[in-house]
């Protein structure tokens, strides 16, 4: 075969690659939510703020582009209610769509209002309304919400894009750092991490001696810088291989949840945490959690697994025959090995959106654990 | 399932995958060299402060000179009829970074961004003056620290159309 017949192939498969569509559903939840919020905020500025062509505003579109007081409210509006009825499945794809243009649209009627974070919010929502989100989660469908499955498997190269467009926010962000010698030198972390004692003191939790000596060194300032740079090009580049992926999405929550507590960013780390949802494995219930009925911690277990496990990455099922003296319950991956005890543990974790912090330290755990043959 | 408008057909599909990340690369190295860099996904602020001091410069007696304007914005002028009236910078500057004069406040997005919008947040008070027969121009004298350093003391002005 020659290279330009293989590339066609590839390409021709790309573009026609047809998966199972539920978790876009659930990314669209998501994404949906978040444009509402983010919606509802700006409501909130015009009713407490007023307009913001009647001060001192940046527009990047020409002036007379710009809406006027009652016609930015109503743009608003309907802005807000294409995020709801996204949400809900009312028409979801064509909602998403525009919800997302008339947010691009408000950026750049004022880049005083711009903040990296709404337009990654904008865009994501943009490139899934490409995507076939609209085959599960149509809540006003009530329980019939999601189409079979031979209905569901839809073209998802929007997915793709939408990997991209993540990818890129991190090689953004990562590539500025790297480019800036005062944030890859670790002053610029250096002066922020300065002001944590006096931030913990104020809240109550003052930091010990060794804690303050720690945070206000040079070389750990500089030591986070690289790490952070380090960080963020490993999640851009580690989601698109198999055997990183896990790691990197890990990486990235943990780095997000730590953003999350230490700056203020708005909807960004939620942003960037239900967007990993679209590196998931698009197929579902490839795993399988087995437990032993009428064992009451397996049982717990398996409600636990019910209920959180919004990925649908588990087939649930009873031990047909549960020793006595044996594990009450049992996590198989896609190979088909089973584990229990805190093995089983990171392998729930590892699927289980809220428990996913959780999974590195019980794999290390599991591992360095394990009895060697 | 119905179709959706946005089921795009095969043909379709390279194409918007390819208008897309051309558009996105373009922007993103368009905005390397905005002074903001707006739509650049430069997601975390430098550390750089600056304090804004501002003034206005008066005809008065044939004679020009620098006036300074409070540290909570606010100045009077005087109209054609002799009449005063009073103004305020934060009337029309709501935006954070610059609304507050006379001590060092965080620059978000870095120095260049701020004095970028400085400069454009003057433009538009000086616009706004309908009553003020006095003020010539403003000008911001801004002390900025860079990243913990002291940096440059830079003047900006805007001139009254």
């Amino acid at each position: 075969m020659s290279d330009s017949s293989r590339s066609d192939g590839t390409s021709s498969r790309f573009f026609s690659e047809e998966r199972d569509a539920w978790l876009l559903g659930v990314l669209r939840l998501a994404i949906s939510a978040l444009l509402f919020f983010n919606g509802l905020r700006l409501i909130l500025e015009l009713q407490q703020g007023g307009y913001f062509a009647n001060y001192f505003h940046m527009p990047i579109l020409p002036e007379h582009w710009l809406p006027g007081e009652a016609g930015y409210g109503f743009l608003l509006g309907l802005q807000a209610l294409a995020a709801l009825c996204a949400f809900v499945g009312i028409f979801p794809r064509e909602a998403l769509l525009l919800g997302s243009t008339l947010g691009i649209y408000f950026l750049l009627c004022d880049r005083l209002q711009f903040h990296n974070n709404r337009y990654a919010l904008l865009l994501l929502a943009l490139l899934l309304a490409f995507s076939p989100c609209d085959r599960s989660f149509l809540l006003v469908r009530g329980r019939s919400h999601t189409l079979p499955h031979e209905e569901r498997v839809a073209p998802t190269f929007a997915r793709r894009l939408f990997q991209i467009q993540v990818s890129l926010v991190y090689l953004g962000s990562a590539g500025g750092k790297l480019l800036d010698a005062d944030w890859r030198g670790g002053q610029v972390l250096f002066l922020r991490f300065a002001q944590a004692p006096q931030f913990w003191a104020e809240h109550g939790v003052p930091l010990p001696a060794w804690a303050i000596a720690l945070v206000t060194s040079t070389w750990f300032a500089s030591l986070a810088a690289k790490t952070a740079i380090l960080s963020e090009l490993f999640i851009a580049l580690g989601m698109w291989l198999p055997k990183t992926r896990r790691l990197s999405l890990w990486l990235g929550v943990v780095f997000h949840i730590s953003i999350e507590l230490s700056a203020r960013v708005e909807l960004f780390s939620w942003l960037m945490i239900a967007s990993y949802l679209a590196f998931v494995v698009p197929e579902l219930r490839e795993r399988r959690f087995e437990f032993a009925a009428g064992h009451a911690r397996a049982e717990w277990l398996a409600r636990l697994v019910r209920w959180f496990d919004w990925c649908a990455r588990f087939d649930q099922r009873p031990l047909s025959q549960a020793s006595p003296d044996g594990p009450s319950w049992f996590v198989s991956n896609r190979e088909g090995q089973r584990a229990s005890g805190t093995l089983g543990l990171a392998r729930l974790a590892e699927c289980i959106p809220l428990l996913f912090p959780l999974w590195l330290p019980l794999a290390l755990v599991a591992k360095l654990s394990a009895k060697p043959r | 399932m119905p179709r959706s408008l946005l089921d795009l057909s095969p043909r379709l599909r390279p194409a918007l995958f390819c208008a897309y990340l051309a558009t996105q690369l373009a922007v993103l190295i368009g905005a390397q060299k905005s002074p903001d860099r707006v739509f650049g996904f430069q997601m975390f602020n430098a550390s750089s402060k600056l304090k804004i001091s501002l003034f206005r410069k008066v005809q008065r007696r044939g004679h020009s000179r620098l006036v300074a304007i409070r540290a909570d914005g606010t100045w009077e002028s005087k109209d054609r009829s002799g009449t005063r009236h009073s103004y305020r910078w934060q009337d029309r500057v709501h935006y954070g970074p610059l609304s507050t004069l006379g001590q060092f406040v965080h620059a978000s997005y870095g120095l260049d961004a701020q004095l970028f919008r400085l400069q454009f947040a003057l433009r538009d008070v000086v616009q706004h003056l309908p009553a003020d027969d006095e003020t010539l121009a403003l000008i911001a004298e801004v002390d900025t620290l860079e990243n913990g350093r002291e940096g440059a003391h830079v003047r900006l002005q805007a001139d009254r159309p």
